[in-house]
């Protein structure tokens, strides 16, 4: 007697082979090395924020590229409004840098109280600030640019 | 009469399967003139979504040109048409933004195009009301059905009292009573308000009601041999 089986399903899509999966990975194999690395040798990697910056951008690529169903209907709607391709970039990139921000302001904040060189800071703030946006607007730019994002407005 | 739109010669191609699909193999040369109101009828897949989006500068034909007001437009944005002839578009899918109300979408819409803020609240509530999305205008285009969502994007294109307007196949997804409410509007906005009207429907009732009309020819394949086959 033939007997269905389970395991076609599981075996066929549990190995991680998709963008965000990798983006994923990648963000978490950066956090545990930073956390090595410290762990290892405090005083080497005392001053932490370059080496978190890291993070950002896959962080950035990730939650954009993960509501590509939705952002796709955003820039939609946008350019049906008679939005233009930079001010949907501009839009992303805002949205992106703010989100570094604000995931780092501890950090920064940490920062500022410790550091020497204020010089130092304002330039990995500004590093954090345009990785973050253009990490996060970097996957509208190839959607909105490809030849089948104008398909989306037929049925 | 200057020409609010022309084309000379337009012809699309895209790979597929079966070979190159080649529209509008004897190319489209059509004439849009100020205060018309002109329907492109074709039958399914025959490239009428492709001719407005290569009129409004979405896609790019392979041969012929686009002019807005005598000007060649082939190679420029939809933004940059717009800034030439305030154009408002309709597509076939609809496009309304979902993490904004309908009214918010139609306050972003008029204020893209440069409505004053004065006069934004009135032409909202006109459009809503004429729609009948007066009643939802707090609701967020995901919870709405198909029709409702495609009444959103007429109301957003009329709000903004555009003077071309372009839309594709404008009843679809509307139901009955609001299909034969729509031809009407658009043929009282044409005459009264002498908006500019580009339309394209498979219907040829729907076509018959425009002023002026013009038939697509079925896509050609091309084998890679360049053998030219019917669909």
């Amino acid at each position: 007697m033939e007997k269905p089986s389970w395991t076609p399903i599981v075996l066929s899509g549990a190995v991680p082979r998709e963008a965000t999966d990798l983006l994923a990975i990648l963000v978490m194999g950066i956090v545990a090395v930073e956390a090595s690395l410290a762990a290892l040798s405090p005083t080497l990697f005392g001053s932490r924020l370059w080496l978190s910056l890291l993070v950002a951008p896959p962080t950035c690529a990730l939650a954009s590229v993960s509501t590509t169903t939705r952002r796709t209907r955003e820039e939609l709607a946008l350019f049906a409004y008679g939005g233009s391709g930079w001010q949907i970039l501009l839009r992303y990139f805002i949205r992106g840098a703010i989100i570094a921000l604000v995931a780092f302001s501890p950090v920064i904040l940490q920062e500022f109280l410790t550091t020497t060189s204020i010089l130092n800071l304002v330039a990995a703030v500004i590093v954090l600030l345009l990785t973050g946006g253009s990490f996060y607007s970097l996957p509208s730019l190839r959607r909105i640019r490809s030849s089948s994002f104008v398909e989306n407005y037929k049925s | 009469m200057s020409s609010v739109i022309e084309t000379r010669s337009v012809v699309v191609e895209y790979p597929s399967v079966k070979g190159i699909l080649r529209l509008y193999d004897q190319g489209v040369s059509l004439k849009v003139d100020q205060g018309d109101f002109l329907a492109v009828l074709g039958g399914s897949g025959w490239g009428k979504s492709t001719l407005v989006n290569v009129i409004l500068g979405l896609e790019k034909p392979i041969h012929g040109s686009v002019s807005f007001r005598d000007h060649d437009v082939t190679r420029e944005s939809f933004v940059k048409r717009c800034a030439l002839i305030k154009t408002a578009a309709v597509f076939q899918r609809p496009t309304a933004l979902p993490q904004m109300t309908v009214s918010q979408n139609l306050h972003l819409a008029l204020s893209l195009a440069g409505v004053p803020r004065k006069d934004r609240d009135e032409r909202i509530k006109e459009a809503l009301a004429f729609f009948g999305l007066d009643k939802i205008e707090r609701s967020y285009p995901d919870g709405l059905s198909a029709g409702q969502r495609r009444r959103i994007d007429l109301a957003r294109a009329l709000a903004v009292k555009p003077e071309l307007l372009v839309i594709d196949e404008p009843t679809g997804d509307l139901d009955g009573s609001a299909t034969n409410l729509l031809i009407p509007l658009l043929r009282g906005l044409n005459r009264n308000q002498g908006t500019t009207i580009f339309m394209t429907t498979a219907l040829p009732r729907q076509a018959s009601q425009a002023k002026h009309q013009v038939h697509l020819r079925p896509p050609l394949y091309l084998t890679p041999e360049n053998r030219m086959i019917g669909d």
